[in-house]
């Protein structure tokens, strides 16, 4: 490679991160091939360098060049190859464009091969030596700076709220509806994402249940995660975790969100070595329990119009969230109608991965899209639910580049118009009743 | 505050949600000068958090924000 500090860089960061799961991925591989059709890129576009093995093979060719003994001196008997510029370029490519992270290969592998990770740490290359997109790492680099400059938004957020807050009022007819921030000693901290969005329907809910809430004045969003880089990822997720500390709350509930229920549950205890004094959920895993418990009751007849639901990979495959989305549905829609493949086998919708924010790629992303299309289509549903938001961007272009002519919602939204709709009812019976009395 | 400044670019960011105002707003820059100024209409509250924030990892000037009935409207120097 020319530059031999981004080299050296590269291999640092190969170095660093080869504990024995990253080992095992780069020497393991029957070359059996089952994992090719597990790819949505492949789906889409059968050709070699969509098959999720050649991708790893192209990072296990360079580990060989310097771990493997044949590998640095007869390279070509083990197919070693010496890293160069191009090389490492088209390999940034392929990471951060051609593999969503999704684990579906990984799944299917008979070996369990985990060609993500291996994606995943050539993003940290990338990372590293200054080549991954520079959008990623804005978007981290702002999460970072509201963190460490809370006083540059907070006021103008807490105003926004208090907008929110009015119209929360007017929707649910409840003067009494209230939308808390960073308030000490609440049960929960909800943490939401930039965007009226995602506060109004889970505040409906919350209202709804008599939830002891506040909101968290971050997002749950971490592009760190996206760019394998931990140093960044903690420090957007130390926010969170320093915040709900200081309030002293029982539960932290993510938002919608897969990558950031995968930071904040399932990595953040890992990466801060810390057992943390308070519990972190995604939402869906909550409202589901208010259901389930008879807390929040519902109405299917709320949504009445044929609803499918795309499992985001993060909270299916990496969280095992699978019961819950489902009891939600049953629950608020007439007529749920399962996508095929779904669950642990869904196919990733192609916008996963930090790709949704990466305007560069939005061909590439559609292209891979086009089985999760398909999949829609099929079920002739009206509405798509989704539960995360880096997949409802991506589910909306994809309704736009394929025709598919559906509504894409979140499960949040759906429980919050079945909510509504129960106030109106009820108060369409108190005026019948007013009416008949007078 | 808009009105007496020259805008070299208007970016129309309304419908946009999270983290597309921004994506769309680090991608417009690029390709001003320096001195150039933007202003930003959006419609997602979002922007009023995360574009103080970028502008401080970016380094780059937030001149003003501020909500106009159902619009959030921002003003960016570009100093680098
Ligand atoms: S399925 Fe697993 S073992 Fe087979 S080629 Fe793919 S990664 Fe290798
Ligand atoms: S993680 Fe998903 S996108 Fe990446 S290679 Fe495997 S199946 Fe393909």
């Amino acid at each position: 490679m020319a530059d031999n500090g981004n080299v050296r860089k590269v291999y640092e960061i190969l170095e660093k991160q080869l504990n024995q799961p990253l080992k095992t991925a780069l020497e393991v591989c029957a070359r059996c091939g089952i994992c090719a059709e597990a790819c949505h890129y492949y789906v889409s576009e059968p050709k070699v360098e969509h098959v999720p093995a050649y991708r790893a093979e192209q990072v296990r060719k360079i580990y060989r060049k310097k771990y493997n003994f044949f590998g640095k001196y007869i390279p070509s008997l083990v197919n070693a190859e010496e890293l160069d510029e191009q090389k490492f370029n088209e390999l940034v490519e392929m990471a951060f464009s051609e593999c969503t992270l999704c684990r579906r290969c990984t799944f299917n592998c008979p070996l369990g091969v985990d060609t993500p990770l291996v994606m995943r740490v050539v993003r940290a290359m990338a990372t590293a030596s200054g080549k991954a997109p520079e959008i990623l790492v804005m978007l981290a680099d702002s999460a970072i700076a509201k963190g460490e400059n809370p006083e540059i938004f907070k006021e103008m957020f807490i105003q926004q709220v208090s907008e929110l807050e009015k119209e929360l009022k007017e929707l649910t007819g409840n003067p009494n509806a209230k939308i808390p921030v960073e308030k000490e000693g609440a049960r929960v901290l909800y943490v939401g994402l930039a965007g009226a969005h995602t506060i109004i329907p889970p505040a409906i809910i919350f209202n709804e249940v008599g939830e002891d809430w506040t909101l968290s004045i971050y997002e749950a969003a971490n592009y760190g995660v996206f760019l394998g880089d931990v140093e960044r990822a903690k420090k957007i997720a130390k926010r969170i975790i320093d915040e709900a500390k200081r309030l002293k709350v029982q539960e932290v509930i993510v938002a919608e969100c897969g990558h950031a229920c995968n930071a904040l549950v399932w990595e953040a205890p890992n990466w801060f070595a810390e057992k943390f004094p308070f519990r972190v959920r995604s939402i869906v895993e909550l409202v589901a329990e208010y259901i389930q418990s008879g807390k929040l009751k519902v109405n299917p007849e709320a949504n009445s119009e044929p609803v499918t639901y795309h499992d985001s990979c993060n909270l299916a495959r990496a969280g095992g969230i699978l019961k819950e989305p489902r009891l939600i549905l049953q629950a608020v829609v007439k007529d749920f109608r399962e996508m095929t493949p779904n669950g642990l086998e869904n196919y990733c919708c192609g916008g996963g991965g930090g790709l949704v924010a990466l305007p560069e790629y939005y061909e590439k992303r559609m292209r891979a899209g086009k089985p999760k299309a398909e999949q829609i289509r099929k079920t002739k549903a009206k509405i798509v639910a989704a539960a995360c938001e880096n997949c409802k961007l991506q589910l909306n272009d994809l309704n736009n580049y394929y025709n598919l002519g559906v509504e894409v919602k979140g499960l949040v939204d759906l429980v919050a118009n079945a909510i509504l709709y129960n106030r109106q009812k009820i108060s369409a019976n108190e005026n019948q009743q007013a009416n008949v009395s007078t | 505050m808009t009105e007496q400044m020259k805008v070299d670019l208007v970016l129309d960011l309304k419908g946009l949600l999270c983290p597309l105002p921004i994506v769309k707003l680090s991608q417009a820059i690029k390709d001003l000068p320096v001195g150039a100024i933007i202003e930003g209409i959006a419609t997602d509250p979002g922007v009023m958090a995360d574009v103080p924030a970028w502008a401080k990892a970016s380094g780059q000037e937030l001149i003003s924000i501020e909500q106009r009935d159902k619009e959030y409207r921002f003003l960016i120097k570009k100093v680098k």
